[in-house]
């Protein structure tokens, strides 16, 4: 029985070797070597997300995500899946606020067919009516499962509408059921124009590949493909909130349930980092202060911080979500007390250096874990790329997480965590008929 | 292609327990796995829930640390313990960083050798799983997940929900779970697997020195295989939830053993059928021609009795009984005339081009050797993996379509407002209302 003599945790830099590429038509291009396995990740990003809508055309990136399934010139509908799965690939995509993303996990042999059909559908994408009306009825359903029969999809965007007043975020990545309904084909043609080329995107390949011909095939599929430039950045703020903002969702539920958001900063502000691990002192864990105080003895079902980990931090600024569900029968009102009372201690108290420890070691595994896949390597590298416009940041959070003092933990709680700065959604249960009084669900 | 399979290193600990374990070099990090050969089967009848709670029980003390204690010590290292009954397993698992392993794996093995089964706890965890299930219920797709379970296997052992019901609930005891652990938890049921940046003969060394005193107190109650008894009749019922606005949608009957040659073939037809994403015909016809859902999957759950095969998916209301007819159509497309050449070869390029990616972390790796150890697929099964999904023949497939798929014995559930899919439910057949299930 022999043992590799790579065995040894203490000799691991956890490092991501970042090739970075641009093409003469702009496109970005990172390399990600690693030849462990005979496998590569192939990621496609788009800079454009629900930020770059408008009222009335809500949803509309997520919609056209679903359309560059649909079939080109020469594929038909869901044919870019078929043929890439039946390569052993595993084929999916996402969209964001901030960005559309497209990925193929691939045995490495394939990666040119991969980079040949991506080519093909952003030059060559079918958009016809007989693509377009099937696949809005697709996301109508998708809308349906996630917001509106989902336990608090409609208590979570009526959080992000109050809170946001003029920022795109306050509309939900899905859209409203209502410009799902009326979104047009032209509408989708216009779009595809303005955020779907080199100039607005980048590509990662992650894996058993070697850069130059990585390079090599990228130039050879995506080279020729003209770009029109950057698109114009959105600017927009958020003005400062100036007082609490409460609202009231009704819906059938056996739970009371409460959801706070607190505007805070965006992924590449340096606060993005003691945030990240007040949110892990406070719910990450059983050890966490929300789950001795709260969980552990019955005082509510849940209660959690929400915050995107990176690479999944907003690009403008967040909020981070404190989601609280009542024990069935208990008041909602006395947890909310208590759970107001429990984040003016953090304020007035800070926290321990044991607590804090704790939470920068849970990140050093997390970027563990991170690294473990070409997936996710892949994916911090191109949306630190698309979010920051600096990929090589990445190499470095191990040490911003690091860096971070009880103070800054109870600075950012002081700073961010204000009354004034909440807005509060409270789910509250009616029965089956108060709820069909109350109007259509959508 | 066998450069890059794992070494899968075997060893039988001083009390009878087998320890498998496989060295990985990609990141420090370390896997190690608890498994239990019995688990929500198990459950005492009327007690559903019983192997779940155990499991979460070992994670609230031992005679040396309280919970708070033991968490702390976990979590200080980034780690992450985890604990769940499942169907005929029972897993008890910490991870986290390798350098971290020997008090990962002293950790482990003092959670499952010495838990503290303080009774104070119990009330506590009574209180925080009555909440957890009443919330359970606003979730449509849990709910019919469970729901069709429930109706399809009755009072079967498949038919419990793993976390408990509230009936059950009110009809555990701490008694209970001692008594599940006293029973099951024995050397010659169990197993520990350690995927990580380990080198194997530290892990014998280690685990031999921990787990030595872990002994037989059993004997543990024997293993469930059999097929259940009095199904429910194939037919359609309607669970009415008019607060929803889509119905959920279950489709079922009763499948096969892990252990059953069929299974090859099978998996690949039922790739073809609805596990292949936009590759399956179920996809293709219910989201892409029909748009009337946003996913749709069929399922064997293969495990050591005849687990069920369930097609899932949910629709707009008033779609409900199309999608319904279409899906019985496909199914029974299949079942008539089998797959082609061409989808039996992705089917099966599919899989072998996909090997690799399951083998890229710790966690996949550790699946991989629970489910070899859990249904004795030998140690040679990742080696001969890819050869067993080529050996399939077009007729081998067609077989198996015919022999397991089964249109006419399909039970339907479908959870949704009856006010807007009842009708056109009628026109498919007879449609029972239930009420509770």
């Amino acid at each position: 029985m022999t043992s590799s003599p790579k065995l040894d945790p203490a000799a691991w830099q956890p490092e991501i070797a970042i090739v970075p590429y641009r093409l003469d038509n702009g496109l970005s291009l990172f390399v990600l070597p690693d030849p462990r396995l005979p496998i590569v990740s192939l990621q496609v990003h788009y800079k454009v997300g629900s930020r770059h809508e408008l009222p009335g055309i809500t949803g509309i990136s997520h919609l056209f995500e679903h359309l560059m399934f649909r079939g080109t010139e020469t594929l038909g509908p869901e044919e870019f899946s078929r043929i890439l799965q039946a390569k052993g690939g595993e084929i999916n995509a996402f969209t964001t606020r901030d960005h559309t993303s497209y990925f193929e996990n691939l045995p490495a042999e394939h990666l040119e067919l991969g980079l040949s059909l991506e080519a093909d559908r952003l030059k060559n994408l079918k958009l016809d009516d007989e693509n377009f009306q099937p696949e809005r009825q697709v996301v109508i359903s998708e809308r349906k499962l996630r917001s509106v029969d989902s336990p608090f999809g409609l208590v979570t965007e009526q959080l992000f509408a109050a809170a946001y007043t003029q920022h795109p975020y306050q509309w939900p990545v899905i859209g409203w059921d209502q410009d799902l309904r009326r979104l047009t084909l032209k509408d989708c043609l216009t779009y595809y124009r303005a955020y779907y080329h080199p100039g607005n995107m980048a590509v990662v390949v992650a894996g058993d590949v070697i850069p130059e011909a990585a390079r090599d095939l990228v130039d050879r599929y995506f080279g020729d493909i003209p770009s029109p430039g950057p698109p114009p950045a959105i600017q927009v703020q958020e003005p400062l909130q100036r007082g609490e903002r409460r609202a009231v969702v009704k819906k059938v539920s056996q739970v009371e349930a409460l959801f706070a958001g607190y505007h805070i900063v965006g992924m590449d502000h340096p606060d993005i980092y003691p945030l990240n691990l007040l949110g892990l002192i406070l719910s990450g864990g059983k050890s966490s202060r929300f789950y001795q105080e709260f969980v552990r003895v019955g005082k509510t079902v849940e209660l959690d911080v929400e915050l995107a980990p990176l690479p999944f931090s907003s690009e403008d600024p967040d909020l981070l979500v404190i989601a609280a569900v009542a024990v069935p029968g208990q008041p909602l009102v006395k947890l909310e007390e208590e759970l107001w009372a429990a984040l003016n201690r953090l304020q007035t108290e800070g926290v321990t250096p044991a607590e804090l420890a704790r939470a920068q070691k849970i990140q050093r595994a997390q970027m563990a874990r991170n690294l473990m896949h070409n997936f996710y390597r892949g994916l911090l590298v191109g949306l630190f790329h698309l979010k920051t416009s600096d990929a090589a940041r990445v190499n470095k959070l191990l040490t911003f997480f690091e860096a971070v003092t009880t103070e800054d933990i109870q600075r950012v709680a002081q700073t961010y965590l204000r009354e004034d700065n909440r807005t509060t959604v409270i789910l509250k249960p009616v029965s089956p008929g108060e709820s069909q009084a109350l109007g259509e669900l959508a | 292609m066998a450069n890059y399979l794992p070494e899968i290193h075997q060893a039988t600990l001083p009390n009878g327990m087998n320890l498998l374990g496989v060295e990985y070099d990609r990141v420090p990090w370390v896997s190690i796995i608890f498994m239990v050969k019995r688990g929500s089967e198990a459950d005492p009848v009327g007690k559903a829930g019983v192997a779940d709670w155990t499991a979460e029980y070992l994670t609230l003390g031992t005679a040396r640390r309280q919970q708070l204690q033991l968490a702390q010590d976990i979590e200080s290292r980034g780690a992450t313990l985890a604990a769940r009954g499942g169907w005929d397993a029972t897993l008890i698992s910490l991870e986290g960083l390798a350098e971290d392993f020997p008090e990962l794996l002293a950790t482990l093995a003092e959670i499952v050798q010495v838990p503290a089964f303080a009774e104070e706890e119990f009330p506590l965890l009574k209180k925080r799983r009555r909440a957890e299930l009443v919330h359970m219920l606003d979730d449509p797709r849990e709910m019919a997940n469970l729901r069709f379970l429930r109706l399809f296997f009755g009072d079967a052992p498949y038919g419990w929900p793993v976390p408990g019901d509230l009936k059950s609930l009110e009809a555990l005891s701490l008694d209970d779970l001692k008594e599940f652990y006293q029973r099951q938890f024995a050397p010659q049921t169990c197993s520990l697997m350690v995927v990580g940046m380990v080198p194997f003969p530290r892990v014998v060394e280690e685990a031999g020195r921990l787990w030595g005193s872990f002994k037989d107190t059993g004997p543990p109650s024997p293993p469930y295989t059999s097929a259940p008894q009095g199904l429910c009749p194939p037919g359609i019922y309607l669970l009415d939830r008019p607060e929803l606005t889509q119905s959920e949608i279950r489709l079922g009957h009763l499948g096969l053993p892990r252990s059953h040659p069929d299974f090859f073939p099978l998996k690949l037809v039922n790739y073809i059928l609805g596990e292949g994403g936009f590759s399956s015909r179920l996809m293709g016809r219910i989201r892409s021609d029909l748009g009337c859902t946003y996913g749709i999957r069929s399922h064997f759950h293969f495990r050591r009795a005849p687990g069920p095969f369930i097609i899932s998916t949910f629709t707009p209301a008033v779609h409900t009984a199309l999608v319904v007819k279409e899906i019985t159509q496909v199914v029974k497309e299949l079942w008539e005339k089998g797959v082609t050449a061409q989808e039996l070869a992705e089917a099966q390029s599919y899989y072998v081009g996909h090997f690799p990616l399951g083998l890229e972390t710790p966690r996949g790796l550790g699946r991989q050797l629970i489910l070899m150890d859990l249904y004795d697929l030998g140690r040679d099964y990742l080696k001969n993996y890819c050869e067993q999904i080529q050996g399939v023949t077009l007729q081998a497939a067609a077989q198996a379509a015919q022999a397991h798929l089964k249109p006419e014995d399909l039970v339907t559930l479908i959870m949704g407002p009856a006010s807007q899919c009842a009708e056109a439910l009628e026109e498919l057949g007879p449609v029972k209302i239930v009420d509770e299930i």
